[in-house]
């Protein structure tokens, strides 16, 4: 598995897009606290009309709420991920690159394995740079520090680990299914508004079958947090059943690639 | 005598159309083999299913007598058609992942490199080649794993003359080494000069299998040339020859028996003095083209 996974990162090391892609990654994530908090002490500094309300009190980076926040946030992000995941896979169908792989003596299986393991470092190393961005920024600026609390509620960073797995996952599977690029970037983005239209024409006693959506069954992960800070009730835990279903998803969606690139002439 | 590769009744389909049609072929070590046919034969194809990048719609075939897997494949160094490589990347690191996949040192890549004369190139992105060049780095890649067979799907294709010389001398010296080659060309000459066998193709169908020595064993063709007037006349009057063609002003015998030897004496005999006496070689071109215009004649 780590041959497979370093064959894929040679093909990945030089080129420009990937790095470009990552790089910005990186760089938001980083950077989206940071913003966050500069924008509230400009707030501060501009605050006579708050009446002597400090808008550094507002707890949305603070432990134990930023977590939660600032992984629903990123999210987001996950589309510049994908679009490495895309152009990684389309271009080996466009170059044809894939076939001689296979010629070379990877087999099928190989091939999807080292994808596969690209997608889990991405979301694992992704996961790991969204984690020590919140520990630091919250330990940065939580006030009156309890340590007990830094960790509560970082099962959120694990949330959004398989958030993105199982979404490039899909990516790679609609990849595999449209080759081409642009075609599939359209798919993308076309799929998420289709389900939840198909969602909404529900009738009233098949509702619950929405949340089996498989982007539907990902949004439930982590909900939506900010409606807390004016006073609703929102999930502040991740749903068991939405794990549950985005597994059997991963597992579906490797199911069909290997189905289509098994029968598939290359 | 080792097999290493047989294929037992193969066929392709696409939708409606055979692309390779109930094919069975056995290629033994050491074998330089020659897969000829014209444009959509299904050389390509057979030699897709044989590396597995495309799923046979019947039949079998065994590489070293057993099952084909992946790991067969790494003992074999092929390019199908076009050279197929990462655009964005150089020579070396295209071979890197050749290695990698392979499971063979990086250290072969430099030597392969310069067996193809690209070490000066090695930096360079494989999308600034021309393509005589992709052509040589693909065969760079084929030879990373010092291959027991390799599969050649018009190497010399884009090549300059001196390019395609070095390829022929190229596998000819690795058939040497007692390695097996199949070659699907369309450069009968080429064939002829590097092949031992050869076998015919015609829309997926097997039209011929053997040796290319035995090309122009039999009957023997020889021309003649004199400034006598009457050399028609003699020539017809020799009992050992067959038949009688005029070509560019000459004359070429198809002799029943003997020689140009025989024929020359015969002609001096008859106070000619031939100016130009030539054994033909039969060339695989000739028998090529006479297998097509056959089959055609059959069906
Ligand atoms: N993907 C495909 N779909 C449909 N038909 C195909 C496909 N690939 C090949 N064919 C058909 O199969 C037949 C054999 O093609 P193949 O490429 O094997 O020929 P070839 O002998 O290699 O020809 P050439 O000398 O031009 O390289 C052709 O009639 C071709 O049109
Ligand atoms: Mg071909």
């Amino acid at each position: 598995m780590l041959r497979l996974l370093k064959i894929d990162l040679t093909k990945l090391a030089n080129y420009r897009a990937f790095n470009v892609l990552i790089g910005l990654y990186a760089v938001l994530i980083v950077s989206i606290p940071i913003s966050v908090i500069e924008f509230l002490k400009w707030l501060k500094v501009k605050g006579a009309e708050f009446e002597g309300f400090d808008p550094m009190k507002i707890p949305v980076l603070h432990f134990t709420d930023i977590w939660q926040n600032t992984t629903y946030v990123y999210t987001f992000l996950r589309f510049f991920l994908a679009i490495v995941i895309i152009l990684s896979v389309s271009n080996e169908f466009s170059y044809k690159t894939i076939r001689q792989n296979i010629i070379d003596g990877l087999s099928r299986v190989d091939f999807i394995k080292s994808k596969l393991a690209t997608i889990l470092l991405l979301s694992f190393g992704s996961a790991a740079l969204v984690f020590f961005t919140c520990l630091i920024t919250g330990l940065i600026y939580t006030p009156n520090l309890d340590y007990g609390d830094i960790f509560v509620g970082s099962e959120f960073v694990f949330a959004y680990f398989l958030d993105l797995f199982a979404f490039l996952i899909f990516t790679f599977f609609l990849t595999v299914l449209f080759k081409r690029s642009a075609l599939t970037v359209f798919m993308l983005l076309l799929y998420r508004p289709i389900e939840l239209t198909i969602i909404g024409l529900l009738p009233d006693n098949w509702d619950f079958i929405g949340d089996y959506f498989p982007m539907q069954a990902l949004t439930r992960l982590i909900e939506i947090p900010f409606p807390r800070y004016w006073f609703q009730e929102i999930q502040d835990y991740i749903a068991f059943d939405a794990v549950a279903v985005v597994l059997v998803y991963i597992v579906l969606f490797v199911a069909a690639i290997h189905y289509k690139l098994k029968n598939s002439d290359l | 005598m080792e097999t290493v590769l047989s294929i037992k009744n193969l066929t392709k389909r696409y939708g409606r159309l055979t692309a390779v049609n109930n094919l069975s072929l056995e290629v033994q070590k050491g074998n330089v083999f020659g897969i000829l046919g014209p444009n959509g034969s299904g050389k390509t194809t057979t030699l897709g299913i044989l590396l597995d990048v495309i799923r046979r719609t019947s039949g079998e075939f065994y590489w070293f007598g057993q099952e084909p897997t992946k790991e067969m494949r790494k003992r074999i160094g092929a390019i199908l058609e076009t050279p197929i490589f990462y655009p964005y990347l150089s020579a070396t690191k295209n071979l890197e992942i050749v290695a990698q996949i392979k499971g063979v040192s990086k250290d072969n890549i430099d030597p392969a490199l310069k067996k193809v004369e690209l070490f000066d190139r090695k930096d360079d992105n494989f999308k600034t080649y021309s393509l005589g060049m992709k052509q040589r780095l693909s065969i760079a890649s084929a030879l990373i794993c010092d291959p027991e067979v390799m599969i050649l799907d018009e190497p010399t294709n884009g090549l300059d003359p001196q390019g395609i010389a070095e390829i022929r001398e190229l596998i000819k010296s690795i058939a040497k080494d007692g390695k097996t080659i199949i070659l699907a060309s369309h450069l009968l000459d080429e064939v002829q000069k590097v092949c031992s066998h050869f076998c015919v193709l015609k829309k997926g169908t097997l039209l011929y299998s053997g040796l290319v020595d035995d090309i122009d064993k039999g009957i023997i063709n020889v021309e003649v040339g004199a400034a006598s007037g009457n050399l028609e006349e003699v020539l017809k009057a020799y009992p050992n020859a067959a038949k009688i063609t005029e070509e560019n002003g000459k004359f070429v015998v198809e002799l029943k028996e003997g020689g140009a030897a025989e024929l020359n004496k015969y002609l001096f005999e008859n106070s000619i003095e031939a100016s130009h006496l030539l054994t033909l070689k039969k060339s695989l071109e000739k028998q090529f083209l006479e297998l097509l215009a056959e089959s055609d004649n059959a069906a």
